[in-house]
């Protein structure tokens, strides 16, 4: 005995029946698992620490005692079941149930059993090895729970390795993409990136592998017939238990409709930016044409010195010269075709106050205007006019009871390229500080069901398109209160467009 | 401006304005006088000058004023059965002004004349108080005009 322990334990288990034994009862005694053995009619036997661990038990309390005490009542028919297999030689493996601890408090366990047999091969009884699954059962459910919510979710959720090689596919990315999870799983996930885009995922693995998550990134993907989908997506790292990044999971979004009421509310902007526009160039036409219609009225009197019909033509002729070069300036603005021309600025501000010089003269609003830009720069007209037109339209309407209106454009020298800056500044009531932060958001207004709330988001989607920048700063300190607006435009503007309208 | 010296005209005697209806026999012959008197308000004034040239010639009497304000302090003393007045104006607008003279002188005749489509809110703002004017759109050709007041006079 000493002997053979010493043996097993320099020279690793003897393999005398004693030894066997020995060796055998301390893995059973060792074993998480519950091990216990019963004979033929379901009276245990033996019962492990194992076993007293996981029901509660003491071996004392359970040898010779009927396993059914550790089975929920509404349960005992199963050990009929396992005491006929058992008879019959036969084994149950990973049979799951339900049994019940010395408190009573029953649990989900999975039970192995076989038959055990004397030296002449009578069954003589079962051991049973039991373990508890409580745990596996809550991760498989909590794993079953998050593979529902992913299949389910409407959104694409792939998962990659760092080498861009999709790992996973759910019912969201084969809708959004088309393709089913065996064609693609394994692929790269460059098949779903347009040719012109590749760069974006050396770009995105990089930021990945520094641990970085990239969120709500809006970008074109394509589906397996070819379609280009606009989507936003966010990217993080997954992590294994040591935190090193092993491959990213991916949530795309199609926002291809969401883009779509973007475009349409665009293309409403500019059609209430032209009715605005339109409004402010009646009233300069039809004014001059009141004037001209009474001057030839006037002129055509009987009893007329040939001095007055001829003063009353001359009027009458400047007044139709006026006419004609309030068309000029402002009809211009509906040629636009849409696409890039170079321009001064200076001459479209000069437009859009035009259209609007009676709106500003009749709110008392004076106008300082510096122009400095000399230089002519790349620009959609159009959308330059309707930009300045929103800016001024809210500096009107901002200054009911008058003030100073100020305009500034000067070039501004860049280490990226140099630019024009417009800064255009009111003295009006000013944005209150909770308000300024939502201004550039669509729908939002603060002059109630006069505004449209798209004005200045469309200002700055049009500033942007011309890879410029808008920004606005404002206070509503009673005798300083005003809202500037400065806008920069690229002079390599028009060139970055394509590229950022690309992207 | 050249027109403005023919136009404004003040006449010898002024009538009880507004026009009070307990008056005698007499004093409502004299309250003829008020008659065909135009207060003819528009801040471009080339137009508000020929406009009353042309007014004049056409038997009214006419006054002028370029704002709101000037047009309530003349009318006080002019004592006009018509107003003629544009809409968008600086400080008081057509509508506001055509409502404080009515609350003047009730019987006061209004007519609204705009170059602009973007009026509807003062119109309607108008409507909820409970007033409604005729209207008419620049450029109104001389003979429609008159007849308009005429017109207006007949109602």
């Amino acid at each position: 005995m000493v002997e053979s322990n010493t043996a097993s334990s320099r020279q690793g288990p003897d393999f005398t029946d004693e030894g066997m034994r020995n060796f055998l009862a301390a893995i059973i005694a060792s074993s998480d698992d519950a091990i216990v053995s019963k004979d033929l009619n379901g009276i245990v036997s033996s019962w492990n620490e194992g076993a007293r661990r996981i029901f509660g038990y003491a071996p004392e309390e359970m040898i010779g005692q009927p396993i059914l005490r550790i089975i929920p009542p509404e349960l005992h028919y199963e050990e009929d079941f396992i005491l006929s297999k058992i008879r019959s030689g036969e084994r149950i493996d990973h049979f799951e149930t339900i049994r019940m601890k010395k408190n009573g408090e029953r649990f989900p366990i999975s039970v192995t059993i076989s038959p055990v047999k004397d030296e002449s091969e009578t069954i003589v009884g079962a051991s049973k090895i039991a373990r508890d699954i409580s745990e596996r059962r809550r991760l498989d459910e909590s794993r079953y729970r998050l593979a529902a919510i992913v299949d389910s979710a409407d959104d694409a959720i792939i998962s990659k390795d760092l080498n861009g090689i999709i790992t996973s596919w759910n019912n969201g990315a084969r809708r959004l993409f088309g393709y089913q999870p065996e064609e693609i799983v394994g692929q790269s996930i460059l098949k779903l990136i347009p040719d012109d885009l590749r760069h974006e995922e050396e770009e995105i693995l990089r930021r990945l592998r520094a641990g970085d998550n990239i969120e709500h990134y809006e970008t074109t993907r394509v589906s397996k017939n070819g379609d280009l989908r606009e989507v936003s997506i966010t990217i993080s790292p997954i992590l294994n238990s040591e935190g090193e990044v092993i491959g990213a999971s991916k949530i795309a979004r199609d926002v291809s409709n969401q883009k779509k009421v973007e475009r349409l509310a665009i293309e409403a902007e500019k059609i209430a930016t032209t009715g605005r526009m339109a409004a402010a160039i009646a009233h300069e036409i039809n004014n001059p044409l009141a004037s001209v219609l009474n001057l030839i009225f006037l002129a055509r009197q009987p009893g007329l010195s040939p001095q007055e019909i001829q003063s009353f033509l001359e009027t009458a002729e400047s007044e139709l010269e006026r006419v004609s070069h309030i068309a000029r300036q402002t009809l211009g603005y509906y040629r636009d075709t849409g696409s890039p021309s170079e321009v001064h600025l200076k001459d479209l501000m000069e437009n859009v106050l035009s259209v609007y010089r009676s709106k500003l003269l009749s709110h008392s609003i004076t106008v300082d205007s510096k122009f400095s830009d000399l230089r002519k720069i790349r620009v959609r007209a159009g959308e330059i006019v309707q930009i300045f037109s929103n800016v001024i339209c809210n500096a009107i309407d901002a200054m009911p009871g008058g003030g100073l209106l100020s305009i500034r454009t000067t070039r501004i020298v860049r280490m990226n390229g140099d630019a024009i800056q417009v800064v255009i500044a009111d003295q009006g009531s000013g944005i209150r500080r909770e308000h300024l932060d939502k201004v550039f958001e669509p729908f939002f207004t603060t002059k109630g069901n006069l505004g449209t709330g798209i004005g200045l988001w469309v200002a700055r989607q049009l500033v942007e398109r011309h890879g410029g920048q808008i920004s606005i700063s404002s206070t509503t300190d009673p005798g300083s209160s005003g809202t500037t607006v400065t806008m920069t435009f690229p002079f390599r503007g028009a060139e970055e467009t394509n590229v950022a309208e690309a992207l | 401006m050249i027109y403005s010296g023919s136009v404004i005209c003040i006449p010898p005697s002024l009538p009880p304005w507004p026009p009070d209806s307990t008056k005698s026999a007499s004093e409502a012959h004299q309250s003829s006088l008020q008659e065909r008197r135009v207060l003819v308000v528009d801040d471009e004034r080339l137009l508000s000058e020929t406009t009353a040239a042309i007014l004049t010639r056409a038997g009214f009497k006419t006054m002028v004023a370029y704002d709101g304000f000037s047009a309530l302090e003349k009318a006080a003393k002019f004592r006009p059965e018509f107003l003629l007045t544009d809409i968008m104006m600086p400080a008081m607008n057509g509508v506001e002004l055509a409502i404080a003279l009515t609350k003047m002188s009730p019987v006061i005749k209004i007519l609204l004349v705009s170059g602009q489509a973007g009026i509807s809110d003062i119109l309607e703002e108008s409507r909820q108080q409970g007033f409604e004017f005729p209207l008419l759109a620049k450029p109104i050709h001389p003979l429609k005009l008159i007849e308009s007041l005429n017109a207006l006079k007949e109602n």
